[in-house]
């Protein structure tokens, strides 16, 4: 009888709808992927005809603000011969391109999204094709080429541009107008107006990240990206730019081509970099040595659907995965990588173990350091070129710069480099990150073999 | 079209996938709740005449049956999903007295569906109340293993069409998950509805698509590669979706079955989705399903001790 009772029971929770959240299993479940074998959805990774694929990624030398080459070069004119090489090099008809999305920071919204626009003239696209931009702080040059990708898997279009632009030189970081003095209420909203220099002290502090530790790593990313460069490494992915410079003592102006970064110092030594005085606080451990350079320069990356990328006979240099953007505290906005890099590896169904080669944004040494040991990373997985405390931060062009960078590392690499992780943090407290895998590693799906010929368990079934 | 009375109250109807003239109805006394059951043999006349159905056989069980699976492999075999735990296999060409030809017993509670694995045929799969899914051989006397993950009852079973290790099992915990049998634990945990899921089945053309139903009144569609947003929802029945099923014709068609009493028709792809809506039971629709051999050609059973089969488009209870 009781069996009865319980069928009863059972049946009349189908009709009884709200009482069957009792159970309430929803709350504790979220949308994932299990462990399976060795590495979950590594597995099921395969080549869809819907994947986002990015067929190039280009980015101008990165030069310093107010002193490097780039100084007297107008934005647009930074950001044009980006553009126009992703056209070149690929041979796609621009009027194909469905959108372009430059994220950039410290310049003037509406004025920036005109020069956006007149660059995409000069770069030879026809008018039919739109553009914007975008801003998330540091993040902005990523954010532009996950909002692309996002496009493209919701079907607005099949082709489109994310890169990033900044000129340090033309637009320094100010705060314009008053503050709302209600900011006072809320510590957070008071803690987004801290320089970002006080939040890398308060990082180094709060975490004991020690000034030897921060100098050694800058020292390291000089002295990779002076490797880098001198192995050709970066020739791939950097666009010459052809512009003038003016001499600033002579007012003399002649014409240069930049075709390498400026900023890098190959013979920095921690010896040197500890004799550099603390920036934001006396006591500090925060240097101009040990921080990201200002820099200019722009990045662009061109991505399509895969199944355009093969019917135009591409080469595949990445595919687009997943992406994460996360809030912390504005305090220690620094921190934003440790956070956003677990959120977006999780997301594509992998482990920390499974990206071989990082690129994490060094805005300070005090942070990059805590990123890194947070998540337990291996050093020789990150940053291997260099990072932004030797070639440079233009904040809005960092996340497409490193793409490029990333992508023709990891087509270096070969084969065994197949998972690509980028990330940096975000003024006001946030942290971004993006997977990437190479583009020609596909795996055979492995829970969706062909059964070709029946491979049956018993001797009678036919 | 042909229409059949049956003694009990409908729970599963299924066609057999080696003639197109036969199906298989089980029942339940009492609807499931108390008493015994049978598992009826149809065969449909060719052409019109005043039988158009024929009792081939029939099997008495002790308990109600809530499912029936027909063999993929063998011509006269199939087996029954029975409420007191059992999964009884029956062959039509036995003599009566020797069927049920084999009764396993391991699944603590009620079996509520079972589903024979269509490319390595085989092996088939039971979902039970005991919250379990066990995978069985014909050759083996005890289960090659247990799948225990759901918290609740597991409704439904279905194997992937194109892969023979993948299935999907629905459970009333609120999710889907889909297993390889090669791994130790599922491959997916979907929570696809905020209520019980009662039903799914995956699609016949895109082995990536799976549909589910649940007491939340939808059909869902969803992709397991991307399977945080379902790709279409359907929404049209009034009470819990008992059953889906995919069309074995049509990427695109999807049936179902509610205990608003109706048989609904979906075009997923669309946005006016529902195509077809039959309301000839007059008590819960439990049990759908699409002939592989003749397109089109549907039938249904329910609470109302009736078992129809139609051809789509036409109404079920025209003679």
């Amino acid at each position: 009888m009781e069996r009865a009772i319980n069928r009863q029971k059972i049946l009349l929770d189908h009709l009884r709808p709200t009482s069957s959240s009792d159970h309430n299993y929803e709350a504790a479940l979220s949308a994932s992927n299990c462990m399976a074998g060795d590495s979950a959805a590594y597995h099921r990774t395969s080549a869809f005809g819907d994947d986002v694929v990015i067929v190039a990624a280009h980015r101008s030398p990165l030069c310093k603000a107010k002193r490097g080459s780039l100084k007297d070069t107008f934005p647009d004119d930074i950001l044009a011969p980006v553009l126009k090489a992703l056209i070149e090099k690929t041979n796609v008809n621009p009027a194909e391109v469905g959108d372009i999305v430059v994220g950039t920071v410290l310049a003037p919204g509406s004025q920036r999204a005109s020069e956006c626009r007149m660059a995409a003239f000069y770069a030879g696209f026809p008018e039919t094709v739109p553009i914007r931009t975008v801003n998330r702080q540091c993040s902005s040059g990523l954010q532009a080429v996950a909002d692309v990708a996002a496009a493209i898997k919701a079907g607005f279009y099949d082709i489109g541009i994310g890169a990033g632009l900044e000129s340090m030189t033309s637009n320094p970081m100010a705060w314009e107008g008053s503050v709302n003095p209600r900011v006072k209420e809320i510590v957070q909203a008071q803690d987004c107006l801290l320089p970002m220099g006080i939040t890398s002290e308060n990082v180094a502090h709060r975490f004991g990240v020690t000034r030897e530790e921060q100098d050694q790593a800058a020292v390291e990313s000089h002295r990779k990206a002076a490797a880098a460069t001198a192995a050709g490494k970066f020739k791939d992915e950097i666009i010459p730019i052809h512009t003038k410079i003016v001499d600033p003592k002579t007012g003399d102006e002649k014409s240069i081509t930049v075709t390498v970064d400026d900023g890098i110092r190959p013979n920095a030594t921690v010896a040197d970099l500890a004799k550099l005085k603390p920036v934001f606080k006396k006591s500090g451990t925060t240097t101009a040595g040990n921080s990201s350079q200002v820099t200019d320069g722009a990045g662009a990356v061109l991505l399509m659907k895969r199944s355009v990328a093969m019917r135009k006979g591409m080469p595949i240099l990445g595919v687009f995965r997943t992406f994460a953007a996360v809030g912390v505290d504005p305090a220690i906005m620094g921190i934003g990588p440790a956070v956003a890099i677990p959120a977006a590896v999780k997301a594509a169904g992998l482990e920390l173990d499974d990206i071989d080669l990082f690129e994490i944004n060094e805005a300070f040494a005090s942070q990059f350091v805590y990123c890194r040991k947070k998540l337990g990373l291996d050093p020789e997985k990150i940053n291997v070129n260099g990072g932004a405390m030797a070639i440079g931060h233009p904040l809005g062009a960092t996340g497409a710069r490193c793409v490029a960078t990333l992508l023709h590392e990891m087509k270096r690499r070969g084969k065994d480099c197949r998972f690509g992780v980028i990330s940096m943090c975000i003024g006001t407290g946030m942290g971004a990150a993006a997977v990437f895998e190479r583009g020609d590693s596909a795996d055979e799906l492995c829970n969706a073999r062909k059964v070709e010929t029946h491979d049956f368990l018993s001797k009678d079934a036919r | 079209m042909p229409v059949f009375k049956t003694p009990f109250n409908g729970y599963a109807v299924k066609f057999s996938p080696f003639y197109e003239h036969r199906l298989a109805v089980a029942t339940a006394q009492n609807f499931g709740i108390l008493g015994n059951g049978r598992l009826h043999i149809l065969d449909l006349s060719p052409s019109p005449s005043p039988t158009p159905v024929t009792e081939l056989a029939f099997f008495d069980t002790a308990d109600g049956i809530y499912d029936i699976a027909w063999s993929e492999s063998h011509d006269n075999l199939l087996v029954a999903a029975v409420a007191d735990g059992s999964l009884k296999l029956y062959d039509l060409s036995l003599p009566p007295p020797q069927n049920p030809s084999r009764s396993l017993s391991e699944h603590t509670r009620e079996v509520h569906a079972v589903d024979w694995n269509p490319t390595r045929r085989d092996s088939f799969i039971s979902g039970s109340w005991d919250d379990t899914v066990k995978l069985w051989t014909v050759d083996r006397p005890t289960s090659v293993r247990t799948f225990k993950e759901h918290a609740y009852c597991v409704y439904s079973v279905a194997w992937n069409p194109r892969h023979a290790d993948v299935f999907a099992s629905a459970s009333g915990d609120c999710t889907v998950r889909v297993w390889d049998v090669r791994e130790p634990g599922s491959t997916m945990i979907i929570p696809g509805h905020e209520h019980e899921i009662l039903s799914c089945d995956w699609n016949k053309y895109d082995e990536c698509l799976l549909a589910t139903g649940s007491v939340d009144k939808t059909v869902r569609v969803w992709d397991v590669r991307s399977y945080r947003t379902p790709i279409a929802v359907l929404a049209g029945h009034g009470y819990a979706v008992r059953k889906v099923k995919c069309s074995p014709h049509r990427r695109n068609m999807v049936m179902s079955c509610s205990y608003d009493m109706t048989v609904c028709m979906w075009d997923f792809m669309v946005e006016d989705a529902l195509i077809g809506k039959y309301d000839h039971h007059t008590e819960f629709a439990v049990g759908i399903d699409m002939s592989v051999l003749v397109e089109g050609l549907l039938a249904s059973t329910g609470w109302d001790e009736m078992a129809y089969v139609w051809q789509h488009g036409t109404d079920p209870r025209a003679t």
